[in-house]
């Protein structure tokens, strides 16, 4: 099997293994967990098969064609970067998917739940792999699908269902804004295959040189940010916490959120280098990791502390992502892809943590959690390194990931200039001070400390190795990625920095690298943070009380504002336009045939009564009789009060029409009104049997003043029409009855030209009104036929 | 049959069905529908592109070649548009096309007719008015 065949197998296996889940649900019954498991790890060795020649420097490249009118094909690009979250998903997921035997009860729906699991793999894995715009788009809000049916796995919950509407609605109108955004990319380079971009030196420039640079790359960062929940878009990350924990550890802190970032990677060569990058990417990623790390204080459920812990970190892989000058674009992006390796380990880690702890002591508040350590000694250790990892104590990788990101910020800060040299570390200092606090706060509040007695179970212990060994293999992975850096750097970083800066990279990175800058930065961040850490609580009440004076300021406040009002706003628009009475309907389309009828007759530049007109009245006196009837008839239909005269009235009124049909030489049309007035007449008797008259309007002067303005309307505006059509305006058109009548008797073999047109020339057209007439005697039976069944 | 009488025949069949659609009276709308479908289909029939004194059958046996449908002697690309129908024109036949169209529209009257009439009736079987108002009031 070559690479090409092994990564497109890697994509749609998950797929696979998801139809098969109903039916591996009957052979494995409670098992089936491990059957997912089994899927997901022959995914990671496909993706491992190919992994060394993407080491080795190498790119993975194909396609198969699927849409070549458009120029669009299934293709695959594999580099560094995509191997890297390649990896992750799949890896990750094994890890998840084992730990989540032990976490799901066997009472749940597990085969809905391993079957979407799996399919949010899927989309991942062919997302990273895409090779063109179209296909990651599908993919991309292929997981935002996934990721809502997993966040509201629990249907039964409303916090479960509006964490998952919320998600939904923020990733996926993010991902629109993207597709716009993919489209101007491609009206710009006239392709929508990424490689092609990133290889030509002369298409990026094209569109560094576009009048639509800025708005390609906002848009596309929008949909980015919005993924990763960067910014103003945060906020569905906390609700989306809501999800089984494991969900909650693979999907939105591990890998979905990483979308994002790996968008933000992928176009990194195309668009970095220019201060917009600079300003949008690293502007907001570094707000995000500051204000995200800051309200993580006052959060009380260990879930919604991660959660806001994951927002902030992302917002360190942004900023480090944004870091670009002209001379050298990607100052950043080996610390940051060394960063999204190690928070992807130490952050998984500490869901699972969070899972094992409410699992066992049946809460995840952590004012009620506290003084665990001896009852769960394994799982205390396990989360220490993950915290400690996270706070960036050494030997642990996330000290050394957050080393190059002082570092990075450093370079950045001096690239720049005054002021930032000092600014742009002090920032990136300030978020490490939040992310120590909160680090320690998650080990002091759950191990160390009292135990609350009264609100904790009596018995609390480890859990079994199902769910231990899967969040123990995560820390060992912490420490292993601390001691060896070169492990990861050489096999991980590397190709997935040169994957991103299309340049061959070296990187050194050592446990200890002498007393550097950025070691002071993180003894002072560690001093700080011990500082911050003190006043953790006032500080968390003070937030507190500020939410409650302040509540606009939240963008919780606005977004619910928005989804709520978009119901009341809805009703109140449809209460306007749909009140519900007849007569207005009625109103708005009779006015709308007026103004329909005046603009052209205005436009053509006609003369509303033509110069021509035709007042002969030189005809024969039962011409003129026959219409005076016809006019008496309609006047006594709609004056007579009772239902049969009324009704006597309209039949004269449609005899009278087939006469005068035959006076317009139209003698089939004369035929068949004459039958279709017979059958109508009947069938208006027939009801008016079944309804007796009871009500019987009284018609108010205005109501009749009004209703008569618009009759005189509209008789007005179709006399108009009229002898406009017949007298003065000319039809631009050849008729095509010219056709019919020339054509009749030679293709048709017919002397009856409208018989000929009905049956022949437009037999489809009475096909349709044979239809009609079908569905309207259906629809008249069962109308019947639904009374019997009620009564 | 360019005649202004009967063109105001129809006008006033359609202002007379206009006021009967905005009665509260379901049966009243309905007989105003009637009228209305009356009415176009005398003003399509009657707006025919040409008029010809024969009815549209052929009966000589040379047939078709007879049927001279030289109307038009317009160049629509320089912008003269002949009337549509000149004095000088020879028609022999009247315009085929709108009479096959109505032929249709009558028949879908009649069955849009039966179908509401019985939808009226069910409406009266339910709620026992034919108001509409009152109705509207009922469903509230």
């Amino acid at each position: 099997m070559d690479s090409f065949n092994a990564i497109a197998l890697a994509i749609f296996l998950p797929f696979i293994f998801a139809g098969l889940i109903p039916l591996a649900n009957k052979v494995f019954k409670q098992y089936i967990g491990w059957f997912a498991v089994a899927g997901a790890l022959t995914i990671f060795l496909l993706i491992a098969k190919v992994a060394p020649i993407i080491i080795h420097g190498d790119t993975v490249s194909g396609g198969v064609s699927w849409l070549p009118s458009v120029g669009l094909e299934f293709s695959i690009y594999a580099d560094g970067l995509s191997m890297l979250i390649g990896f992750l998903a799949s890896g990750i997921g094994v890890i998840i998917m084992s730990y989540s035997n032990g976490y799901m009860s066997q009472k749940e729906d597990l085969p809905r739940y391993y079957k979407w699991l799996l399919l949010f793999m899927g989309s991942m894995i062919g997302m990273v792999f895409s090779a063109n715009t179209i296909q990651l788009f599908i993919f991309w809000e292929l997981t935002s699908i996934t990721s809502f049916m997993l966040i509201g796995y629990w249907r039964n919950k409303p916090e479960s269902i509006y964490g998952a509407t919320k998600s939904l609605v923020l990733t996926a109108s993010g991902g629109l804004v993207m597709f716009a955004g993919f489209l101007l990319l491609s009206s710009i380079t006239g392709t929508f295959d990424i490689p092609t971009i990133l290889h030509s030196e002369s298409l990026i420039s094209a569109i560094h040189e576009h009048k639509f640079f800025l708005l390609t790359l906002t848009l596309i960062f929008i949909g980015a940010a919005a993924k990763s929940a960067q910014g103003p878009f945060y906020v569905w990350l906390p609700n989306a916490m809501e999800a089984p924990t494991p969900v909650s550890a693979f999907l939105h802190s591990a890998t979905m959120v990483k979308a994002g970032i790996y968008l933000v990677a992928r176009i990194h060569p195309i668009f970095s280098g220019t201060d917009a990058w600079f300003y949008l990417v690293a502007g907001t990623g570094m707000a995000t990791m500051v204000v995200a790390g800051f309200l993580a204080f006052r959060q009380t459920d260990i879930k919604a502390i991660l959660a806001y812990s994951t927002i902030s970190q992302l917002g360190y892989l942004m900023t480090m992502y944004g870091y670009t000058t002209q001379h050298e674009p990607g100052i950043g992006v080996a610390a940051a892809t060394f960063h999204l390796l190690n928070h992807a380990t130490f952050k998984a880690c500490l869901f699972l943590v969070a899972g094992i702890v409410a699992h066992e002591a049946s809460t995840r508040d952590i004012r009620k959690l506290g003084g665990l350590r001896r009852e769960m000694p394994i799982t205390f250790i396990i989360a220490s390194i993950g915290a400690l990892s996270m706070a960036g104590i050494p030997p642990l990788n996330g000290f050394l990931s957050k080393e190059m990101f002082y570092e990075s910020s450093i370079e950045m800060g001096a690239a720049i200039g005054s002021p930032y040299t000092i600014l742009i570390p002090a920032i990136a200092v300030l978020g490490g001070v939040f992310t120590f606090a909160y680090s320690i706060k998650l080990i002091d509040g759950i191990f160390l400390g009292k135990r609350h007695d009264d609100e904790l179970p009596n018995h609390i212990h480890d859990p079994g190795a199902t769910m231990l060994i899967p969040a123990a293999f995560l820390a060992f992975l912490v420490i292993l990625f601390g001691l060896v850096p070169s492990i990861p750097v050489h096999n991980i970083v590397e190709p997935t920095t040169a994957g991103i800066l299309l340049e061959h990279v070296e990187l050194h990175v050592k446990l200890w690298h002498g007393f550097t800058p950025s070691l002071f930065m993180t003894m002072f961040t560690f001093i700080i943070g011990l500082l911050v850490y003190s006043k953790y609580d006032a500080i968390a009440t003070w937030q507190d009380r500020f939410n409650e004076r302040h509540s606009a300021v939240s963008i919780n406040y606005h977004y619910d504002a928005v989804v709520n009002n978009a119901r009341s706003s809805a009703h109140k628009i449809s209460a306007i336009i749909q009140p519900g009475t007849v007569k207005t309907y009625m109103s708005a389309v009779l006015a709308l045939i007026v103004v329909l009828v005046f603009i052209p007759i205005v436009l053509l530049g006609a003369n509303i009564i033509p110069h021509t007109l035709n007042f002969n009245f030189n005809i024969a006196p039962y011409e003129i009789l026959l219409m005076l009837l016809m006019v008496i008839a309609a006047i006594a239909a709609t004056i007579l009060p009772g239902y049969l005269p009324a009704i006597i009235a309209l039949s004269a009124l449609g005899y009278m029409v087939s006469m005068l049909f035959i006076y317009l030489k139209a003698p089939d049309l004369a035929l068949t009104q004459v039958l279709v007035e017979t059958l109508s007449t009947i069938i208006f008797l027939l009801a008016i049997v079944k309804i007796p008259q009871k009500f019987k309007e009284t018609i108010s002067k205005t109501t009749f003043a009004r209703d008569a303005i618009i009759s005189v309307a509209i008789a007005s505006t179709v006399f108009i029409m009229l002898i406009n059509a017949t007298q003065g305006i000319v039809s631009p058109f050849e008729s095509l009855s010219h056709y019919f009548i020339e054509n009749s008797l030679s293709l048709a073999g017919g002397h009856n030209i409208v018989n000929v047109i009905i049956v022949d020339f437009r037999g489809y057209d009475t096909l349709g009104e044979i239809s009609v007439l079908c569905l309207a005697a259906l629809g008249v039976y069962n109308l019947i036929h639904s009374r019997s069944e009620e009564k | 049959m360019n005649n202004t009488l009967l063109s105001l025949t129809i006008a006033i069949l359609f202002g007379l069905g206009t006021f009967m659609i905005l009665r509260r009276d379901i049966i009243r709308v309905i007989i105003g529908l009637s009228i209305l479908s009356h009415a176009v289909n005398m003003l399509i029939v009657s707006a025919g592109v040409f008029d010809g004194t024969k009815v549209p059958i052929i009966t000589e046996t040379h047939g078709a070649t007879d049927a001279s449908g030289t109307v038009f002697n317009d160049v629509l690309a320089e912008g003269i548009l002949a009337p549509v129908v000149s004095a000088t024109t020879h028609i022999q036949y009247v315009d085929p096309l709108v009479q096959a169209l109505v032929l249709t529209a009558i028949v879908i009257s009649l069955a849009t007719t039966a179908f509401i009439l019985i939808l009226a009736y069910r409406i009266h079987e339910e709620y026992g008015t034919t108001d509409i108002r009152e109705l509207r009031r009922l469903w509230g």
